[in-house]
Formats: C-alpha cells, structure tokens, sequence
C-alpha cells in the first residue's frame, strides 16, 4: 500500500538547527536558554481566545496545554499555544516546537521522528516525565498535521 | 480541633517574617525546575527532585553520603530549621521534607498554600540566587519506619492492613496508568494493591490556595474511610511524590504514629512481575 504522505528524512531547518544549539550547552545554559523560550512564547492572539473559553476545563493536576493549528495560504501550519506561567518548562517546550515548526508543510510536521530532541540532552536538566509531555505536544501537532492533509482533498 | 503537630505548619507571613533568620533554611522544590530560576522567595535555595534528590544511576533517591554533601552545600547545619514550600500544592516541598527526615533532619517545616499561595498574595518573588556558608552536615542513619519498600507493602496488602491510593480515581480503576492528560507510560499494567483504598491526595487540600484542609475535614476524610490512626498505614502514588503530601498530613497533621511512604508506587508496583493487583 502507498504511504499518504512521503517521507522527508530531515529535520525542518529551523528545528535542526535548533537541536544543534542545545547539543553543545551546559546544564546552566540549557536551562537558561529553555526560560528564554518560556518567556519568548507569543501571547494567544485575540481571535484565538474565544474559541480557548469554549474549551472544555482542565481536571485535576495536569498541565493545561491549549493549542491551535492555523493553515497558511502556501498549506504551511502555524502552532498558537496557552500555557500557563506557573509551567515554564512545559512552555519552554512548546515554545522549542513552535519556533522549530511554524510555517513548516504538515508533511514535513509528521516527519519529525518522536526522539529528534535527544541530541539536546535535555535528560540532563529536566525529568522524564517532562520530556514525555514534549514527546506529547508534538503528537497533538502531528494530528493537527493529519486533519490538515485530510482536509487538502 | 487543632493538627496534632501544628509545629511542622508555617504560615506564608511566617516566612515572609523570618527571611533574614540565619537558623532557618527556605527551600523551594518544585514539579517544574525552572519556576525558581525564574522567581523565589528571596534568600530560598532549590532543591530539584530530579537532578539533586535522586540517585545518578540507580532507581533510588541519594545516598547519606550525598545527601550529607547537598546539605553541606545548601549551608544547612544540623541545628538549622528548613522549611519547604513549591509548586503543585508542595507535592515535592513534602517529597523533600520526607527525605530529610529520612536522613534524621527532625527540624522540618512545609509552607502552608506554598507558591500559590505565596504568589497570590502578591509577596515578593527574586531572580538572585542566594549562597550559603558552607557546612559540615552530618546524616543519621536512614529512619526506615517512614520508607516502605515493595516486600513490606506485599505483607502489608496480604495481611489486609491499610493502604491509601493516592491517585486519581481513574488511575485506581486501572482505566489511565499515569495523571489525566500526563504521558499513559511507566507501567505495563494498571489497578491498583489489592486492598487499598482510593483517596486521592487533592481532597487533603484547599483548591483555592493549596492550604491543607481544616483538621476536622481531614480527620473525617481519612476516618471516614477506614484510615485511622490505631494502625501502620502505607500511602502510595505513581512516583512517591503525591504520597509524601498525604504522609505528611496523616503523619503531622493527624498525628498517626506509624505512617510510610511507598515511594516505589505504581511505577513499581505496575511492572514487578508476580504483584497482586485489582481493578
């Protein structure tokens, strides 16, 4: 059977390059560097924030994580997330993904193997269990990816 | 009604009031490592669950020797009162404080609300780290009656004896393995130790501020399920995390006299071949 979409075997630039900045870092720089991306996360624009309140709430003790897809006019995607400031790590993250994929083709966007962070030896300074909800937005970016494929035909 | 060992209870403008204390040690440990870089309570030092109280290679928190060094580190003497605040309502502020106590640190002290509370009270939040003198802190062989290891837990659950679920209700039903809407891995099955009963950790605290709940409300929440204070009680969780916040409230703020922290939990107990499990 064809697969539905080819497969590219490279990173987005953005996001490699990215990936190669974090491979080099300290453990004081690698945290740093993720606060920077916490704080650089673009506030959800206006247009957006209607449609977050129709959202269902947030149970007990998660992360909440809202995020939204919006298609270009060239089918590139652009990621808009909510998180809260009280998880800078987990916005830190998406902010990593967000940098590294806006404008990206989904195709490319579902080419992104599932460990492409470890190079960025993010083990050294955060938990598995965070990693595990990076691995986790990225997913949720894929499917955003998937709908706008289906949604091309 | 007041708590049994109201000493081990700080007030937010406690703190704010002791800042300067050279005999008192503030401590931030949160869920998210990066909350303190980005702002602490001026003078808080951090200790992260991940990278500073877990063991570099086996699955176990520090040895005494290590844990002699952080504290060393940290200008902690064996005289200094350390008090313990974080994010997530103190889960890993009480994980912290169990392990101190766990290496005979008696002079320990959680936050009342923690960083929520803190923060909502708009009180002042730093970006300067703050050092200490360094000291020479001496551990007292380990305090096993507050640690319970998996053989213990078996005996435990065998001899029907009380075990208090602390997760979600649907983590004890065995329908999620980990937190709602957290990764569903750590463990290849899901249930829970035959014989325990779910009570999950948040009915122990004030949604609104993080405070722990009244005496009398915590009193109800744990008698009223069977958990009372005449027997040996073991509390677990998926890391022993969540469990430390409900031992130190069955511990201190009830006064139970023999209460463990199961802090293999479910990620253990979930993958070890042969454990008994219900759904």
């Amino acid at each position: 059977m064809p697969r539905p979409y080819p497969i590219i075997m490279s990173l987005p630039p953005k996001l490699q390059e990215i990936v190669d900045d974090f491979a080099g870092m300290s453990r004081e720089e690698l945290i740093e560097t993720l606060i920077a991306y916490s704080e650089s996360l673009p506030p959800l624009p206006d247009r957006l924030k209607a449609e977050r309140d129709r959202m269902d709430p947030v149970p007990e003790c998660m992360t909440p994580v809202f995020l939204f897809t919006e298609k270009q006019s060239d089918g590139g995607l652009m990621f808009y997330f909510d998180i809260p400031p009280q998880s800078p790590t987990v916005r830190g993250l998406a902010s990593i993904l967000a940098s590294g994929l806006n404008g990206s083709q989904p195709e490319e966007i579902l080419s992104v193997p599932a460990d492409f962070f470890l190079p960025m030896k993010l083990q050294e300074a955060i938990s598995q269990q965070r990693i595990n909800g990076f691995i986790g937005v990225l997913a949720h970016m894929k499917q955003a990816a998937v709908k706008a494929l289906e949604n091309r035909t | 009604m007041s708590y049994v060992h109201p000493e081990y209870l700080v007030e937010t403008e406690w703190v704010a009031a002791h800042l300067n204390d050279p005999n008192i040690r503030i401590i931030e440990s949160d869920e998210d490592p990066l909350l303190y870089p980005i702002g602490h309570i001026p003078g808080a030092v951090q200790v992260d669950w991940f990278s500073t109280l877990q063991h570099p290679l086996r699955r176990d928190f520090l040895t005494g020797e290590k844990f002699e060094e952080v504290a060393s580190d940290l200008g902690i003497t064996n005289e200094t009162t350390v008090v313990f605040y974080g994010d997530k309502s103190n889960w890993f502020a009480c994980y912290a404080l169990w392990l101190f106590q766990y290496y005979g640190h008696q002079n320990v002290r959680i936050m009342n609300g923690g960083r929520l509370k803190w923060e909502k009270e708009n009180r002042p939040l730093v970006r300067e780290v703050s050092s200490y003198q360094k000291t020479t802190y001496r551990a007292k062989d380990p305090d096993q009656s507050i640690r319970a290891f998996r053989g213990d837990v078996l005996k435990q659950s065998n001899a029907r004896k009380p075990l208090v679920d602390v997760r979600s209700p649907k983590e004890y039903s065995g329908e999620l393995i980990s937190m709602p809407n957290y990764p569903q891995e750590g463990a290849t099955r899901g249930g829970h130790i035959p014989g325990a009963v779910s009570i999950p950790w948040a009915q122990a605290v004030n949604e609104a501020d993080s405070t722990f709940k009244t005496p009398e409300e915590l009193r109800a929440l744990y008698e009223g399920k069977g958990i009372k204070p005449d027997k040996e009680v073991i509390a677990y969780c998926r890391i022993g995390e969540r469990s430390s916040l409900t031992w130190f409230v069955l511990k201190y703020l009830l006064g139970y006299p023999k209460v463990k922290n199961y802090d293999g939990s479910w990620t253990e107990w979930g993958n070890l071949v042969d454990a008994p499990i219900e759904k």
